[in-house]
């Protein structure tokens, strides 16, 4: 167990490191190669520590410590990871999906200039997740956070000479800081108390807090997954990272880092149970977040913004999920999430690679009749995305509206949202569906189409592909409550199921229902407006704009932040830094050069003067000692 | 105790140590600058020995010895400067060495 967690844990940061000092030694395919089987290996080890638990007496957990890392007085904080359920749950996940998502971009960035410099970002990218997930404490979390924040930055903008790139990675990078900003906050309030931060002391010290301490506490966490999670109102980074490669699409904002707010709850769930409140405004912030992120992604033209938006509302259900003490689906939802979504990324990307980087949906149109096995693999995305049975998405999706629809009347309302998503769901997932794939090849597929050697695409991309469809489809039968509930025992020891969260069969067969209804529903409407090639339907032209400023939270966050910032510093350089600084900046230089003209006088070059100022310096020292005494 | 007080000893070497001070400040051959060095740190020797016959403790002489070590390998450095000043045919002069006036 312990040799499979620290395997995971440090095998992408070794692949780092040798693709990093490498250099131009390892060629470009070899680098790509490397990060791959650096993955591969930190799976291998994630596989360990799984089998190694299971056959454990007790799944309780165990922390294993390699050394005291960092030691101030009474607080003491070890490098240590933390081998449990959850922690494995999430490692199988991480190195999983994140080894199929490497081996892909292996053929996707084929041809990059820089691909050394991809693949070594892409597999520190994994190393600090799984740094967060594995982290024996809540420092190593945050540290874990952090990274993964950084390494996010730094494949949005990977493709550094475009503008809008590096304008989406900044903007990433610091909606990310204020969310790290807040939960360090959260735990310098746990260390005051506890002078601690493991896990389970955080947790005893959260039972004895005052309820404002443990609702700050709880509030900072909150904020924290909030902004790496994209929800509202810290959401709007999401849909322009999408200007980073697909592969970084599929790993980093679908399956593995902006989910890493939903772990954190299911992690931290103790401090949130003692601030019961805070945990439902996050339930809350998440349904407000999958019907605004459904609305929104309804009138998207860009492919892979229509893929985040949806990422955004999927990860809005697992919110609800663990929000409302469900802490098992939403970590469910998560799992089938991250095979579905990186999939449909994934397939998106295998059009967008064929395109020439077209991603704008209006001109791909008729591309299934040419890729066909693309147009499979990302109908069984679609389908386990609006929660269709079999697919996986109906397993975990419908577990997470029933479990809401226990919790007294909030949870209504909570379920009620989760059902409009469904249909939301269903009506944009398959506008896409339908305004890209049926029909006959229009111009511009026909000419911009390179055909692999008669393929879809290379090996490399087209294996990961096949896995995830076969993923897709079967992943979530891995738990059907109320019948079957693996997931859910194996969550038990970390992350029980409250009982207000329990939901009776009838629930959960009238959450089945009803969702499945208004999924198939939206299916049906989008069928109905798009099946047959028109391509827009501009109806409510109010409505249509509001929903294409993603409702004016770019425009409302540049005049309440950005605008105020930009006055303040052009007054402070018209009012402050002209006038004043620039006025006496050229005199203090001249100050110091006249000083410097005086004191070289004394550097003479004679040794003998020299020796007369010493003497007379320490004749003066012995007179005033004298004197004084 | 026989032999003269401490006042004596250390009247000699402020003498000494005055004398060499006022050598290295006006002579301008290195040579005797270093002549002039050595006078004073025995001047300091002195005084050293002196305090320590005179206070009973051998913790001077421990110093007295190790200026004289220090004095030795300072003489191995100046006297190799020396050489290598007349090496290259430079003047024996330390006034006209100063290049490194401000």
């Amino acid at each position: 167990m312990k040799g499979g967690a620290w395997l995971c844990l440090f095998a992408p940061l070794v692949g780092t490191v040798l693709i990093l000092l490498g250099g131009t030694r390892f060629s470009r395919r070899a680098a790509g190669w490397l990060a791959t089987t650096s993955v591969f290996v930190a799976f291998a080890g994630a596989v360990w520590a799984f089998l190694d638990l299971r056959s454990a007496s007790s799944h309780a957990g165990i922390t294993y410590t390699a050394w005291t890392w960092l030691q101030a007085g009474q607080f003491k904080i070890g490098l240590s990871v933390l081998v449990d359920p959850l922690s494995t749950l999430m490692m199988l996940i991480v190195a999983g999906v994140g080894g199929l998502i490497v081996l892909y971009s292996v053929g996707y960035m084929d041809g990059d200039d820089e691909e050394r410099r991809y693949f070594a970002y892409i597999s520190f990218f994994v190393f600090s997740m799984l740094l967060l997930v594995e982290g024996g404490n809540l420092l190593l979390l945050l540290a874990g956070w952090g990274l993964v924040g950084l390494s996010s930055y730094l494949l949005i903008g990977f493709w550094h000479e475009r503008p809008t790139a590096v304008a989406a990675a900044k903007k990433a990078f610091v909606m990310n800081a204020i969310g790290d900003a807040t939960m360090a906050l959260s735990l310098f309030v746990l260390i005051a108390h506890s002078n601690s931060l493991e896990f389970g002391t955080s947790f005893d010290t959260a039972l004895h807090l005052s309820p404002t301490a443990v609702n700050l506490v709880a509030l900072g966490l909150l904020g924290g997954a909030v902004a790496k999670s994209a929800q509202i109102p810290l959401h709007t980074w999401l849909p322009d990272a999408m200007e980073g490669p697909t592969p970084v699409s599929a790993l980093i904002h679908a399956a593995t880092m902006v989910t890493a707010g939903v772990y954190l709850i299911a992690r931290t769930h103790p401090i949130f149970e003692q601030a019961r409140t805070v945990e439902l405004v996050g339930a809350g912030i998440g349904a407000l977040t999958l019907l605004v992120a459904g609305l929104i992604a309804l009138v998207q033209t860009d492919i892979k913004r229509i893929i985040a938006y949806s990422t955004m509302s999927q990860i809005g259900y697992m919110f609800v999920g663990v929000g409302v003490g469900a802490y098992a689906n939403g970590m469910f939802h998560l799992m089938t999430h991250a095979f579905f979504k990186a999939l449909l990324f994934m397939a998106a990307g295998l059009l967008i690679h064929a395109l020439a980087d077209e991603q704008d949906i209006r001109k791909m149109r008729g591309i299934g009749a040419l890729m066909p096995w693309t147009k499979w693999a990302f109908l069984a995305g679609a389908l386990a995305l609006v929660g269709m049975p079999p697919f996986a998405g109906f397993f975990s999706k419908d577990s997470i509206i029933a479990a809401a629809l226990h919790d007294h009347w909030y949870g209504v309302i909570l379920a009620a949202a989760g059902l409009v998503g469904a249909f939301l769901t269903g009506l944009y997932t398959f506008r896409l569906y339908f305004i890209v794939f049926p029909g006959e090849p229009t111009a511009f597929v026909r000419e911009h189409r390179h055909a692999h050697h008669g393929k879809e695409g290379p090996l490399t991309m087209l294996v990961p592909v096949g896995v995830l469809t076969v993923l897709a489809v079967i992943g979530g039968w891995i738990q059907f409550s109320p019948f079957w509930h693996p997931l859910t025992n194996w969550l038990d020891p970390v992350a029980p199921t409250l009982a207000v969260a329990e939901p009776t069969n009838a629930q959960e067969a009238i959450a089945s229902v009803l969702a499945v209804a208004l999924g198939l529903a939206g299916i049906g409407v989008a069928w109905a407006l798009y099946g047959r090639g028109e391509v827009a339907v501009p109806r409510l032209p109010a409505l249509q704009r509001t929903l294409e400023h993603k409702f004016y939270f770019d425009e409302a966050y540049d005049a309440l932040f950005y605008k105020p910032a930009a006055v303040l510093a052009s007054r402070l350089r018209s009012d402050f830094e002209e006038p004043v600084i620039l006025a006496t900046g050229p005199d203090l230089g001249e100050g110091a050069l006249e000083i410097g003209e005086g004191v070289r006088r004394f550097q003479t070059g004679l040794l003998r003067t020299y020796v007369l100022f010493l003497g007379t310096g320490l004749a003066i020292v012995g007179v005033i000692f004298l004197a004084v005494r | 105790m026989l032999g003269p007080g401490i006042a004596w000893y250390l009247g000699i070497a402020a003498f000494l140590f005055a004398t060499g001070a006022l050598g290295v400040l006006i002579r301008r051959n290195p040579i005797i600058v270093l002549l002039s060095l050595e006078i004073m740190l025995n001047g300091g020797n002195l005084a050293l020995i002196a305090f320590s016959r005179h206070a009973r403790n051998g913790a001077g002489q421990i110093f007295a010895l190790t200026v004289m070590a220090v004095a030795a390998s300072e003489v191995c450095v100046g006297l190799g400067l020396v050489v290598a000043i007349n090496r290259r045919r430079l003047a024996l002069d330390v006034d006209r060495l100063s290049e490194l006036r401000g």
